[in-house]
């Protein structure tokens, strides 16, 4: 594709500027970057679109070249560019040099392996130090602009490599004392020296005559950067923080470098090199300067901050925002070394007067107020980080800065701020006088009610009334002389524009209860005294879902129903049961009960009806407890902007089942005692306490009939529990149960657990057969054997005896069955299997290891289980 | 000390997204380092679209947004400075620096190098201020004479060029943008060592230096007994100096004549090059007391090549210009009104202007009035429920003009009429607007003889004619409302 010609490049570069991510997902994006360094070199383009194109390239390069290679290769063709350029007058140079910057400082390319990075920092080298680079560096007349631009770059690289031009400091001195545009290379020695500085100090290295070595860029064998100085990574981007001196802990240990009196008295004379130009220096880069001698000097042996003093003076005259800025940095980073208590006073005096000069504009004034109550003191009393004002500002020099109804919302919170602090520190002091900052305070807050209440007034008011009230209430919440009218100026407040129901509410759920209970109360008592169906119900409404509580509960039922009446949409209706919802919670209570039930028949929508028929359920089946966990707010969806799907969130986390791991441990005990149906007797041991526990059962296949779910109301642990759980088979056969348990938490969460799955043994399915009238014998025994055939089946099995004999094995397990007997020699067994087989077993002549056992069933299928089971026996001792 | 992007919005309501990004550039470098120094805290600058938004909304500048977002209108999302935190897409942006001036936002996000949890105080961060002097030359650019939206347009074609001069990489170099506009056009074979940055080039012609010095009064006066009058003179020195040579010094002493009130709250160019002591602490916020230092005052420095304001200052002079008297009386469906006005005998009589508003808030529009004016001539604005009375040049001789007049007021709709949230019911206030011209209330001057200059030639020292133009606020209340009044003293 051929060059672009300038409107399609102005197009293409106005719908990317549009949305960047939009443009580079579609089908132009692939493209852009490759077009626009190759038409950089276009002879059809002027210099002025170049410019353009370069431009973007400076905003954009990790969309256009995302990757570190990729932006490798863009420097490349851009410092290709540079180079190919007529050695005539030419607009681009300077764009293509911080292009070729930009690319490889953003694109994470800069390093020594990076081959642009190799040709780029030597050609910027020598720009700064203003040598002869030949015919394809333009005319003269650039060369100082040039010189300039690159030691912009080299500070941007230094920047993003720290240490990287440490090796450059003798040059860079050099070039400022003799030649050289003045601030660029001021600012870049500045850098450069706060960089190595903390480089060594962590290296443990000192300057090595690095402040007086004068090597050449032409590079006599080694280059003036070093990558190792520099660091792998970011690593030491991430030392530099923090930035603000105070914060820090004695200085990270580089005050515990021992200088040399040599690289002592040569670091002075930099410093010193640099403040004594700095006059010739922009205001913005007097700053910066003033900022990175701060940051480098800040606990370094031998170097008094004096050198910054004879400074001073001129830069707190000024007005401009960056230099006094900068010298509250130097106030933080020496305190006491530099500002004797009559400096911080002056410097105190200055801010406060900065921060009310008319002549200054107002986002000024904010920001210096707020530097007046971080004030970096030398003495400060109270705890660091926070908001307070300072020692030595008294109230008379704070005069001109309390707020007035005539500020802006931002000037009026900052002045408060501050008066707030004042009061509550000169609580003792103003005992009795008339004109006290305390009643102005009061006043100050009864204009912004005022204000607020207007009808149709703006929201910004009432956000600001709220703001200042709570701002007053955090700084002076142990002063009951503010918060007494401020509570009651409030409630007033809420009489006359019931509409600013949700700043109440917000500003209720912010504040502490030695406002928010009296505030709450009174606000109750306005609602629930109306009549229910003025034009602000909904307000109302709103208003007492978060104000009710287990107080006057009558009035506030009397004022629902009357409001019930004029619930007309279903808004509305939701509204109210809200407030149900929030009586609930708070406890109920008896009318409650029958006015959910009304409301489960009045309401008008569906949906309310519901509602209110689901609360009345709830009411009527939980206990207080179980009520307040259902209807709490849920930590799982802490902020919905619906009060609708947060409740519904709510009811899900609590009324909605989950699944958990078994808290209990299900076991099969003892057999029990008799009853029709074989019964299997439950062992039940829990480990944290259950509630409404509800045991599953289902049986695997069809063998048995299905089982009824076993309910325990209260489970504790360490005391297990005994169940019986009656079977019902259809066919005499072992199975396994599978079990679930639902039951709810202590936290109130109904939860529910797969147990692992339950046998039912053959034996645990034995009935005894009823007693006959002529009760039980040998003839008894003898009928039953002889009608098991010819239908039934016969056979023998040989049952292993354990040491104990025969008649431990009988007693054990076989003890209910016995019919006949004739200890210890033999005994006849007949067992009844549900739901209608019979085992009979006839054991006798029991040998030292073993006994023969005939058995007869009229069952056919019973008799592989009764040889395993008797197989069994003697195991099973 | 960097930004890591800026933005300049004009906020135009009516339109569907109520605003139009005008221009805004991103530093790709710095928004690197961000990402290292902010760690896990990180936010990336987002494109133009959401940040728009976001910032509007927080500016509360979008058309009907009146519902209450607790995200902004929450009581504890204080905001006391013009630093703001914008939500964006389930994250938040901070610090974003921005104000609104003229219709324009200006903003901007610097770079904090540290994490911002938790948020570090805005003192600690150098890139706080280094934005808003971004912004405020950003600002002085765009309206230092800038006469219409033509103007303004081709002032902001020329800022990607500029911003690539004057903060190529994010780190500000001048804020000064027509210093810089100055330096792209002005490109100098042998550029002289020392030469400052805040000066390109040297002037070559005639040497000459003009001084001028304009003050304005403001006044609120309040004819209570328990609430204190308020007035206050604040003085802007205005400098031109065409000199020629590199860095030529020049001297400039302000005088006051005997008594006159001294100069307070002083504050300088940063080319003022050193500040005798009394000028620094000579301050309104103390106390006063006749030790006061009142001059001459020395201004030694060394001028850049444009006008620049040498310096401001306050006064506190023993009486306002004119004393008002303002009442207002609800009668019924009517409202009486009185208005006296008494220029003060030491001031000069000849005005450029002289008009006193009287505006009506929360009321309809007039419907009647009947008045009298013993002096100059009344407008009604019925639909804007105004006043104005328009004095013209003189007072008459007797020095005490007055107003008086009763009116009748129409239903109030809400749209139209203007609203005040202070002027309730009994409270109101009279404006003055008044230009005096060649004449200063505090008498400070700067006269020829004390300019000294050292520089080659003996330069033409001018004074040219000094004017003050004032606002003066009278308020009344008959206790229904509430009067923006004066902390205690």
């Amino acid at each position: 594709m051929g060059p672009l010609s300038r409107e399609t490049w102005a197009q293409r570069l106005g719908a990317f500027r549009a949305s960047p991510s939009a443009f580079m997902a579609g089908p132009e994006g692939e493209g852009l970057g490759s077009d626009l360094l190759s038409d950089l070199r276009s002879e059809k383009l002027s210099e002025h679109t170049k410019v353009s194109l370069l431009t973007l390239t400076l905003e954009f390069p990790a969309q256009l070249w995302p990757d570190a290679p990729a932006a490798e290769a863009a420097a490349s063709s851009l410092l290709d560019t540079l180079v190919l350029l007529p050695p005539r007058p030419s607009a681009l140079r300077r764009p293509l040099l911080l292009a070729a910057t930009t690319a490889l400082a953003a694109g994470g390319a800069l390093g020594p392996t990076s081959g642009a990075s190799g040709r780029l920092l030597p050609l910027l080298l020598g720009l700064a130090s203003g040598r002869d680079l030949g015919r394809g560096f333009g005319p003269a007349s650039e060369q100082h602009l040039l010189q300039a631009t690159a030691c912009e770059c080299l500070r941007e690289l230094e920047s993003c490599k720290p240490g990287l031009l440490g090796g450059c400091l003798g040059l860079l001195r050099g070039l400022l004392r003799h030649e050289g545009p003045v601030q660029p290379l001021s600012l870049l020695l500045a850098l450069v020296l706060r960089n190595t500085l903390e480089v060594q100090a962590r290296a443990g290295a000192s300057l090595q005559g690095l402040l007086v070595a004068s090597n050449s860029p032409t590079g006599d064998g080694h280059s003036p950067w070093d990558w190792t100085l520099a660091g792998e990574g970011d690593a030491h981007l991430q030392a530099q923080a923090p930035s603000w001196p105070a914060a820090e802990e004695g200085g990270r240990g580089l005050a515990a470098l021992e200088p040399s009196p040599e690289e002592t008295r040569e670091l002075r004379a930099v410093v010193a090199q640099l403040l004594d130009a700095s006059y010739l220096l922009t205001p913005v880069a007097q700053a910066q300067l003033l900022w990175l001698l701060g940051w480098a000097l800040r606990g370094r042996r031998g170097q008094p901050p004096a050198l910054f003093k004879p400074q001073l003076v001129r830069l707190l005259g000024t007005a401009q925002l960056a230099l006094l800025h900068a010298v509250l940095a130097l106030k933080a980073a020496f305190g006491e070394a530099m500002f004797t208590t009559q400096d911080e006073a002056l410097l105190l005096r200055r801010l406060a007067l900065a921060a009310q000069h008319p002549a200054l504009p107002p986002p000024a004034h904010l920001f210096y107020l707020h530097c007046l109550l971080s004030f970096p003191e030398n003495w400060p009393l109270g705890p660091t980080g926070e908001e307070a004002a300072p020692l030595l500002l008294g109230p008379q020099q704070c005069r001109g800065l309390l707020p007035s109804l005539l500020h802006d919302p931002l000037s009026l919170l900052a002045r408060l701020h501050l008066l707030c602090l004042l009061s509550a520190e000169n609580e003792e002091e103003e005992e009795g006088q008339v004109q006290s900052p305390r009643r102005y305070l009061e006043e100050l807050l009864g204009g912004l009610r005022q204000m607020s209440a207007l009808e149709g007034g703006p929201r910004a008011l009432a956000t600001l009334c709220f703001q200042a009230s709570y701002l007053v209430v955090r700084c002076l919440a142990g002063h009951p002389t503010v918060l007494t009218p401020l509570t009651h100026g409030l409630a007033q407040l809420y009489q006359a524009r019931p509409a600013l129901a949700p700043h109440f509410v917000d500003f209720l759920d912010r504040v502490g209860p030695e406002l928010g209970k009296p505030l709450k109360g009174m606000l109750r008592e306005q609602v629930v005294s109306r009549e229910g169906g003025d034009g602000a119900l909904r307000w109302h409404l709103q208003m007492l879902a978060t104000v009710v509580d287990r107080d006057a509960q009558s009035a506030t039922l009397r004022f629902l129903r009357a409001a019930a009446a004029h619930c007309t949409d279903w808004s509305l209706e939701q509204a109210l049961l809200r407030v149900c919802r929030a009586l609930l919670w708070a406890g109920g209570g008896d009318g409650l009960v029958d006015f959910l039930q009304e409301l489960a028949g009045q309401l008008e929508d569906p949906d309310g009806r519901d509602h209110a028929r689901l609360y009345y359920i709830l009411l009527a089946h939980l206990a207080g407890p179980k009520l307040g966990v259902a209807l709490g707010p849920s930590l799982a969806a802490p902020a919905l902007t619906s009060s609708l799907v947060a409740e519904n969130q709510d009811f899900a986390t609590a009324l909605t089942v989950q699944a958990a791991l078994p808290p209990l441990r299900l076991s099969v005990g003892p057999r029990g005692a008799e009853g029709p149906g074989p019964v299997l007797q439950l062992q039940l041991e829990a480990q944290e306490p259950l509630y409404s526990l509800e045991l599953r059962f289902r049986v695997e296949g069809q063998l048995y009939a299905p089982l009824g779910a076993v309910h325990v109301p209260y489970l504790c642990p360490g005391r297990p529990r005994l169940l019986r759980l009656p079977l019902q088979p259809r066919r005499p056969a072992p199975t396994r149960l599978d079990v679930r348990a639902l039951y709810t938490t202590p936290a109130g969460l109904t939860c529910h657990a797969q147990l692992p799955p339950l046998p039912v043994d053959f034996a645990n399915l034995f009935l005894p057969f009823p007693r006959p009238p002529g009760g039980t014998g040998p003839g008894f025994f003898e009928e039953l054997w002889a009608s098991c055939l010819p239908q039934g089946a016969e056979s023998r099995v040989w049952c292993p005896l354990g040491p104990q004999g025969l008649e431990a094995l009988v007693s054990r397990h076989l003890e209910p069955f016995v019919v006949a007997a004739q200890p210890p020699a033999s005994y006849s067994v007949a067992i009844r299997l549900p739901p209608a087989s019979r085992l009979l077993l006839r054991l006798e002549a029991a040998q030292a290891d073993g006994v023969p056992v005939a058995l007869r069933t009229d069952d056919w299928a019973v008799l592989p289980l009764a040889g395993d089971y008797l197989r069994g026996l003697s195991a099973a001792v | 000390m960097a930004q890591r992007a800026v933005w300049l919005i004009s906020h135009e309501p009516g339109t569907p997204l109520c605003g139009i990004v005008r221009f805004s550039r991103r530093y790709p470098t710095v928004e690197k380092r961000a990402k290292v120094f902010n760690g896990a805290t990180y936010v990336p600058i987002p494109e133009d679209g959401p940040f728009l938004k976001a910032l509007l909304f927080k500016l509360r500048l979008l058309d009907g947004d009146t519902d209450f977002v607790e995200s902004r209108d929450g009581c504890s999302r204080i905001n006391k400075t013009s630093v703001y935190g914008l939500p964006v897409e389930s994250e938040e942006i901070w610090p974003v620096v921005a104000f609104l001036k003229n219709g324009i936002i200006y903003a901007c996000v610097p770079l904090v190098e540290q994490t911002l949890s938790p948020c570090p105080p805005l003192i600690s961060i150098s890139g706080i201020s280094q934005g808003f002097e971004l912004l405020f030359g950003l600002q002085d650019f765009l309206y230092s004479g800038q006469k219409n939206e033509a103007e303004l347009n081709t002032k902001l074609n020329q800022l990607p060029d500029l911003l690539l001069h004057s903060c190529p990489f994010g780190t500000l170099l001048d804020a000064n943008l027509q210093n810089t506009l100055d330096g792209v056009n002005f490109a100098s074979v042998s550029q002289p060592q020392k030469q400052p940055a805040w000066k390109v080039g040297a002037y070559k012609g005639k040497p000459q230096v003009s001084i001028s010095i304009t003050e304005k009064v403001k006044s609120m006066q309040y004819d209570k007994r328990d609430i204190a009058d308020m007035w206050q003179v604040v003085g802007v020195v205005t400098c031109k100096c065409d000199l020629e040579g590199v860095m030529p010094n020049v001297t400039i002493s302000l005088s006051l004549p005997t008594n006159g009130s001294p100069l307070q709250d002083i504050l300088v160019h940063p080319c003022v090059t050193s500040l005798d002591s009394a000028i620094l602490t000579s301050s309104s916020i103390d106390s006063m007391d006749d030790s006061a230092f009142s001059g001459p005052y020395k201004f030694p420095f060394s001028p850049p090549l444009e006008s620049f304001n040498l310096c401001y200052y306050t006064s506190q002079v023993p009486v306002p210009p004119i004393l008002g008297f303002y009442q207002m009386k609800e009668e019924e469906v009517q409202l009486k009104v009185t208005v006296n006005l008494k220029l003060h005998e030491s001031v000069k009589n000849n005005f450029e202007f002289c008009e006193a508003h009287i505006p009506f808030y929360n009321r309809g529009p007039i419907t009647h009035l009947e008045y009298k004016v013993s002096f100059g001539q009344l407008e009604i604005f019925r639909e804007k429920s105004l006043l104005i009375w328009i004095i013209g040049q003189k007072f008459p001789k007797s020095m005490e003009i007055n107003l008086s007049g009763t009116v009748t007021f129409g239903a109030k709709t809400h749209e139209k009429q203007p609203f005040d949230q202070i002027c309730i019911g009994g409270t109101a206030y009279v404006k003055l607007h008044f230009r005096i011209l060649d004449y200063t209330l505090t008498g400070c001057y700067a006269d020829q003889h004390s300019v000294q200059v050292f520089a080659p030639g003996k330069p033409k020292i001018s004074t040219p004619p000094l004017s003050k133009v004032s606002k003066l606020q009278l308020w009344i209340s008959d206790g229904s409302g509430h009067i923006p009044s004066p902390p205690p003293g």
